[in-house]
């Protein structure tokens, strides 16, 4: 089988492709180069005015200073608290670590919703949390942690866990085990090999596992939107409402070219650094 | 040799450069190969001999050279319209199907009818002495078993051709010398003319009827065992098959060569200038004070090894390190370490090459 | 070296973040209350008589069922030729159409809901059958692209050269013997590919309309506007959905494996 079977095999993917993706991309592009006019509707045009309005506009510049910390600090406490997870995996006896590793991972595969109605539940007014702190007599009031940042800061952080949870198992996996016995062996304690040895090693997988879940929380909709109960604002969800709500589509496409503008810097720059500290 | 002569096998000029690479992986390889016999492409890894053997196969197009089988050239056919079991090195055997649709396979492809191909299903495994593993899938059977179905699969389909990549170098040593000599026999049973990749001399030597040593992606020499182990064609057959004391010398003239201040007469020499002198040491032995040879080296035993069937005497003389090796219990084989040994050996065992 | 007592404290609090969710919905969903109250003031199974006889949400599972199954179908059907021929074939553009095909995947979901609302709204194609498999297929066609190419690409090359010399033309011996040995890799990228259409949110919430939703966007909303425990039901209906899904493919060829190795 030659070049033509292969063309011929990759023929259908391609087509699936193109209708759905390339195309679409493409007219995303397209549009965000149109204009709207007065009275909100879309008209055919080749300028960059969207973009300028988007740039000029002190909202936008809100929107993306909150998206970016947002997803800064969601994404490091996921990589903080998905090492210990790694390491723990890591250093198992082969025979847990399948069940170990599925544990950390098969989050994923819950629906993104779903997590958070469990947050919802978990932090809400009447949830584990303010039943405790109330039970305990610490508050009298329930503690507001949902419907505002802190929620969303909360359950961005465990959806982003099991992507930082699956680069660190692999990152991990390459280390010698033996080089924190060797430590050991050179009267370390637990704490100096941990400090000396083991984090810097893993530095280029931690470096890597924070850089791919902020590229992820930089996008995420779902978390900001249900656990912010619309109180919270990020570019994603002005994209969405863009769209959906005022209905204009060249803002939402010229606001969705800039967000993968950043991702795009985001990615180049990930690949750097990763090679940096690969070396 | 079969007594039909007429060549089966024909390559001619086969040649294959894999790109990136600066030498040709096979380059320009001829050979005819009578019905019914069993060729030995033998060399070191990289020589070029898995590349030929996948060329015969279809499963790697030459760059320029033709195959011809029973007087067809296959060149330019693929591999399913060629007609010839191969025996992989790893046997390859479909792991989703027991040993019985493993070998069915091959005669399905065929159209052949399903009692028909029942019976010769049967017939193979009887052949391969695997009658009752039929129902076995391949990772219920041992290294030795899925080897034989997989020789079982490639006869299956009465091939024009057998093609055997390294069939034994995934088997224990211990089992390799019984598989040897069975694939032997059923290659004489069935008369199938065979192509056998090996880099173990000695495999190719104990089954083939003919060796063709590949160097480089070349033949270097083809010819019998016998042809190939006592009269090697080139330095490297000489160094490659068997084991030699090699002695750099320099021809004086017809029939003489000098190592060091002796000089020894040899059947062939070159025409003259600087030489290496192989002598195998099964042809070197120590002679009783009144015996004659053509050449007589007097000199010292260094050191004697004893490997039970066998001994060996390193022994310095004028021409220089010579190794004889003679059974246990020969004339000569009790000469200790420091004994002084006289040395013979014939003219036409002296291989002498231009250096 | 055996963890110590620190670290296994650190990761017992990171397994713990990562299983709490799921954990109280599974309780919650069980509540005899009338709110998303934690521990549950009783429990009873009327939560899930009520998503059962909600006529909305019942259709809306009816079409996420359908959708994720023509999706997967569609996923496997385009993608096990494609990824044949990037592990096996050399043709020209064999490796930009191999990046272009994972491509989808590294383009944020809600950016690609947006282009493909922008793309077939016109076509009057938006909130339709067709509209949702292809865009669900733009997520899925990826994964069993790259759950398929290795598939392939661990099938011994051997094994199908000996099916040619025993005659067997190159397509059928990639039907009857390369495919019947990745069929487990297969099987994987259908499960996977049926629950990532099944699950998926973000790209739906631009497509669906009134007259076609899908489970994951009525959970969304209804988590948006009411906090009973009727939704917590819902989201264990997906969860359970996914558990099989999950252990299948675990089962099969190893989730961690088949998730990539980013």
């Amino acid at each position: 089988m030659g070049a033509r079977a292969g063309l011929l095999l990759i023929l259908p993917a391609a087509a699936i492709l193109a209708a759905g993706f390339v195309y679409p991309v493409l007219l995303l592009a397209r549009i965000s180069l149109n204009r709207t006019t007065d009275i909100g509707a879309m008209e055919e045009a080749v300028t960059l005015e969207t973009f300028e309005q988007l740039v000029g506009d002190a909202f936008t510049w809100d929107l993306a200073w909150n998206t970016a910390t947002l997803a800064a600090g969601s994404a490091l406490a996921a990589t903080a608290l998905a090492l210990p997870v790694a390491l723990l995996i890591r250093a198992a006896p082969p025979r847990w670590r399948g069940l170990l590793s599925l544990m950390a991972v098969a989050p994923l595969l819950v629906s993104g919703t779903a997590r958070v109605v469990g947050w919802l539940a978990i932090l809400g007014d009447n949830g584990v949390v303010n039943a405790t702190l109330m039970g305990l007599g610490l508050t009298d009031d329930p503690v507001r942690m949902i419907n505002n940042w802190t929620g969303v800061r909360i359950g961005l952080t465990e959806s982003l866990m099991p992507y930082a949870c699956l680069v660190l198992i692999a990152g991990l996996g390459r280390l010698d085990p033996r080089l924190e016995e060797a430590a050991a062996t050179l009267g370390a304690t637990r704490s100096r090999t941990f400090l000396r040895v083991t984090l810097p090693l893993a530095a280029p997988a931690l470096l890597a596992a924070f850089l791919l879940t902020f590229v992820l929380g930089v996008s995420a909709f779902v978390t900001p939107r249900l656990m912010g109960g619309g109180r919270v604002f990020v570019i994603a969800t002005e994209i969405f409402d863009l769209a959906l709500e005022s209905v204009n589509w060249p803002a939402a496409a010229a606001l969705a070219m800039l967000l993968l503008g950043a991702l795009a810097v985001a990615l180049v720059l990930r690949a750097v650094l990763v090679r940096e500290a690969a070396r | 040799m079969p007594p039909d002569a007429m060549s089966h096998l024909r390559l001619d000029g086969l040649t294959r450069r894999f790109p990136g690479t600066a030498h040709p992986a096979v380059d320009g390889v001829s050979l005819e190969l009578p019905r019914g016999a069993l060729l030995a492409l033998l060399g070191p890894s990289g020589c070029g001999k898995t590349t030929t053997l996948r060329m015969i196969a279809g499963l790697e197009t030459p760059d320029a050279g033709r195959v011809t089988v029973a007087g067809r050239d296959v060149t330019d056919l693929p591999p399913h319209r060629r007609n010839m079991g191969v025996v992989f090195q790893s046997y390859a055997l479909f792991p989703h199907m027991t040993a019985a649709a493993n070998i069915a396979f091959g005669l399905e492809m065929r159209g052949t009818p399903r009692a028909e191909r029942e019976s010769r299903v049967a017939e193979a495994l009887a052949l391969v002495g695997l009658g009752d593993l039929a129902a076995r899938k391949p990772r219920q059977l041992s290294g030795g078993q899925q080897q034989r179905v997989a020789l079982a699969r490639a006869l299956a389909i009465q091939p024009d051709l057998l093609l055997l990549d390294e069939p034994l170098s995934a088997l224990d040593a211990k089992l390799r010398e019984g598989v040897r000599d069975e694939i032997r026999a059923l290659q004489q049973r069935v008369g199938a003319t065979t192509v056998f990749v090996t880099h173990d001399q000695t495999e190719a030597l104990a089954m083939a009827d003919l060796v063709a040593v590949m160097n480089e992606g070349r033949v270097e020499q083809l010819g019998t065992p016998e042809e190939v182990f006592e009269r090697p064609a080139t330095r490297f057959v000489a160094t490659f098959v068997g084991r030699a004391a090699r002695l750099p010398g320099r021809v004086d003239g017809p029939g003489v060569v000098r190592c060091g201040e002796v000089a020894l007469r040899a059947a062939e020499a070159p025409g003259s200038g600087a030489a290496e002198v192989f002598i195998r040491p099964h042809h070197v032995r120590p002679l009783a004070p009144d015996a004659t040879a053509d050449n007589i080296l007097e000199g010292r035993v260094l050191r004697r090894t004893y490997t039970g069937d066998l001994v060996s005497l390193e022994c310095e003389t004028p021409a220089g390190r010579i190794q004889a090796e003679l059974p246990g219990g020969a004339p000569g084989a009790a000469l200790a370490a420091g004994a002084a040994v006289r040395l013979g050996f014939a003219a036409e065992d002296v291989r002498v090459f231009p250096a | 070296m055996r963890p110590g007592w620190v670290l296994r404290l650190a990761a017992m609090a990171g397994y713990a973040l990562l299983l709490a969710p799921a954990l109280v919905v599974a309780v919650i969903s069980f509540s005899a209350g009338d709110f998303l109250t934690f521990p549950p003031p009783g429990l009873s199974t009327r939560w899930y008589a009520a998503l059962f006889s909600n006529g909305e949400l019942m259709t809306a599972l009816r079409n996420s069922a359908v959708l994720a199954l023509l999706v997967a179908s569609i996923a496997l059907l385009a993608g096990i030729p494609a990824a044949y021929a990037i592990a096996r074939l050399r043709f020209p553009g064999r490796d930009t159409i191999a990046t272009l095909l994972v491509a989808p995947l590294l383009l944020p979901s809600l950016v690609l809901g947006l282009a493909l609302l922008l793309a077939l709204q016109p076509l009057k194609l938006a909130a339709t059958w067709p509209g949702l498999v292809l865009a669900h297929s733009m997520v899925a066609l990826p994964f069993a692209v790259r759950i398929m190419t290795t598939a392939f690409g661990a099938v011994p090359r051997d094994v199908e050269e000996a099916a040619w010399t025993l005659g067997a033309t190159p397509f059928r011996a990639a039907l009857r013997v390369t495919l019947p040995i990745a069929a487990p890799g297969a099987l994987a990228a259908g499960a996977l590919c049926f629950l990532v259409s099944f699950d998926e949110t973000v790209i739906s919430l631009f497509l669906v309309g009134p007259r076609l939703s899908t489970l994951p966007v009525e959970m969304f909303r209804y988590a948006e506007t009411r906090t009973d425990p009727l939704v917590a039901a819902l989201a264990m209906a997906l969860i359970a959905v996914a558990l099989v899904v999950v252990l299948l493919v675990e089962r099969l060829v190893g989730f961690t494996r088949a998730m990539g190795r980013e």
